[in-house]
């Protein structure tokens, strides 16, 4: 007599039949000699390491490639010109720290775009507008761009042509007048008055899709960012119009302040559908795809540790109510080592 | 309106940076081949294939050398949604998209004309290729980045407004990474198709006109025809081909000699493609 013959699935089937029950019984080993691990065969507070490769595109100003596992990230950094005339209600900016003007945001100066579209994984196909994926990552680089004050608005700043100083120089040596001299000042002072702006569009594009996709856009934003140098440009009075240098001798970097480096982390419970708090639950650091549509709950931490001490530029968490004060310790020191390792991959 | 789903930025007009010298022209190296190419498949894990295609660039001036860079992911074949009539063969979608800096010109998120031109001559260049009988009610989407285009940064300001010439060769870049992904998706093709690209060009008005492989427009004075073929090698079949230009009309061999070099270039292509694919076969039996 035949014996029935048991039904069994490859790993990778069962993955795909019931991803939720298979990811739990990889962190949820039957024998106790087996560590916890999680399908991609990390530890739940391990990251993927991540590479970077800079300046591989010849028509932006910076930029870099990030990969991060099967993440891979394109981003390009263009500056391009505006004048000070065509930004509506504009104010020159003051050396007064008590101005409440803030030009990178008032004028509009960093344009960050993310874009999923490129086919990167099966559900973002071009030829739709933007999925709420796309526009939420864009909006959370932007606010992050304007909060964490990574640019230096000063080197976006244009003035004109430095010849009103050497005029002056020469009319120095004939006469002394202390009154022209004033006079003079306040000529230079209203010539050194802002005449344009560099904008810096910064657009991410997904070359592949495997989770976590705001840590890995953020670092590939940081080191294109690094790696951005602007031409010397100036204001030309006779043409009116901004002309820049071309020696590459007189293209200056962009001065970055601080290291912000994001850290995203995906709370994975043993319910399906989680109730309140109860059940065991995980935090899976930098999710990959599978365990991204398995979790509800996302948190996300920005730290930067360049000047020593630890400094939280940011926390973001999306959905649930497991991640309480404690966890969130738990995810800034992770976080922190987060940092580490993507400091050495940029330098 | 302004798209209100984007970052849009300053209201006011951007100009993009001009330059108060113009810049060294490309020295003109006369070659009598192809540009090297780099063909990668399996770049994009999550689709069912892909493929990367960079191109050298034979004049750097930076430390980036290359020229021309696609990344190509198609996603299929699957089956087509409830509402779509019976389809007896494979509907074939092709999309060609510009990333913002991939040419002097910032590009926009949404498709313009030229991107819709080169989606279709695509999706003709490969109909030829794939068995489309083999999967009824299905479908196949494959979409093509150009994340840098094949202009110089610094040719001459004359140059700026050029006619498109680089469409040209895009257009055989995106066929020869198109047809190496689908092979690295299993869709069945009677041959790898490969683009290829030769065009007739003159230094000056003084000198005879040349026809060259694979040409670069910041190299060259002035270009007077291009054609761009799609082509079956082991079947010798020509699946798609675009002339454009003007041709002087006292040598009428000129056209067969421009599409003759425009196979030369393609069989190179091809070669390429044949030999990453057999690369590609390796490193998987050597796995399992």
């Amino acid at each position: 007599m035949a014996t029935p013959k048991s039904l069994t699935l490859s790993s990778t089937t069962f993955a795909k039949l019931s991803p939720h029950p298979y990811l739990l019984a990889n962190l949820q080993p039957t024998d106790s000699s087996t560590t916890p691990t999680r399908t991609n065969g990390r530890q739940p507070s391990q990251t993927r390491l991540p590479y970077i490769n800079t300046s591989s595109l010849s028509h932006a100003h910076g930029s870099a490639v990030v990969r991060n596992g099967d993440t891979t990230v394109i981003c390009g950094v263009r500056g391009e010109t505006i004048l000070t005339s065509a930004i509506p209600n504009y104010r020159a900016p003051s050396d007064d720290p008590s101005s409440s003007l803030d030009e990178a945001r008032d004028y509009d100066l960093l344009v960050p775009n993310i874009e999923l579209a490129t086919g990167c994984a099966p559900n973002f196909l071009p030829g739709v507008p933007p999925t709420t994926l796309a526009q939420t990552l864009s909006t959370r680089v932007y606010s992050l761009l304007h909060s964490s004050k990574l640019v230096d608005v000063s080197r976006l700043r244009i003035y004109p042509e430095e010849v009103g100083e050497k005029n002056i120089g020469g009319d120095d040596d004939k006469k002394m007048d202390e009154a022209e001299e004033i006079d003079e000042y306040a000529a230079v002072a209203e010539e050194k008055a802002v005449k344009a702006y560099w904008v810096l569009y910064i657009d991410v594009l997904f070359i592949s899709f495997d989770g976590n996709p705001f840590d890995t856009a953020w670092t590939a934003i940081l080191a294109a960012l690094r790696d951005t140098k602007l031409p010397l440009a100036y204001w030309d009075a006779d043409r009116e119009m901004v002309l820049c240098k071309r020696s590459q001798k007189a293209a200056a970097p962009l001065s970055l302040r601080g290291l912000p480096v994001a850290c995203t982390g995906a709370v994975f419970t043993e319910r399906e559908k989680q109730k309140k708090g109860s059940g065991r639950y995980w935090v899976l650091v930098d999710p990959d795809r599978l365990e991204e549509g398995l979790c509800d709950e996302t948190v996300t931490v920005v730290v930067d540790k360049l000047s020593g001490s630890t400094k939280v530029l940011g926390i973001s968490k999306h959905g649930g109510t497991v991640v309480g004060p404690e966890l969130m310790k738990e995810m800034v020191i992770t976080a922190e080592s987060r940092w580490d390792q993507v400091r050495a991959a940029i330098e | 309106m302004a798209d209100r789903r984007r970052i849009n930025g300053p209201v006011g007009a951007t100009t993009p940076p001009i330059f108060d010298k113009p810049a060294a022209p490309a020295a003109a190296k006369t070659r009598d081949a192809i540009r090297k190419i780099f063909l990668k498949t399996g770049i994009t894990p999550s689709a069912s294939g892909s493929a990367y295609l960079e191109l050298e660039n034979p004049n750097p001036k930076r430390p980036g050398n290359t020229s021309l860079k696609l990344s190509c992911t198609v996603h299929g074949p699957r089956a087509l949604p409830r509402s779509a009539p019976f389809s007896p063969h494979i509907i074939l979608t092709t999309h060609v998209k510009y990333a913002p800096f991939a040419t002097r010109q910032r590009r926009g998120y949404l498709r313009d004309s030229s991107e819709r031109d080169l989606g279709v001559h695509l999706e003709t260049a490969l109909r030829g290729a794939i068995i489309a009988d083999r999967w009824p009610k299905s479908g196949v989407d494959i979409i093509v980045t150009v994340v840098e285009g094949d202009q110089d940064r610094d040719s001459p300001e004359s140059q700026k407004d050029d006619e498109g010439w680089d469409m040209m060769n895009v257009l055989s870049g995106c066929i020869t990474v198109a047809s190496a992904a689908i092979a690295d998706a299993g869709i069945d093709c009677v041959d790898t198709v490969a683009g290829g690209v030769a065009a007739l060009v003159c230094k000056d008005d003084k000198t005879a006109p040349t026809i060259v492989m694979d040409p670069i427009v910041a190299e060259h004075g002035s270009i007077l025809a291009a054609c761009c073929v799609a082509y079956l090698p082991t079947r010798d079949e020509i699946t798609n081909m675009w002339f454009k230009g003007r041709l002087p009309g006292a040598d009428m061999m000129v056209y067969d000699k421009l599409m003759e070099k425009s196979l030369v270039a393609c069989r190179c292509a091809n070669r390429v493609i044949v030999q990453e694919l057999n690369e590609t076969v390796r490193k998987g039996q050597g796995i399992s």
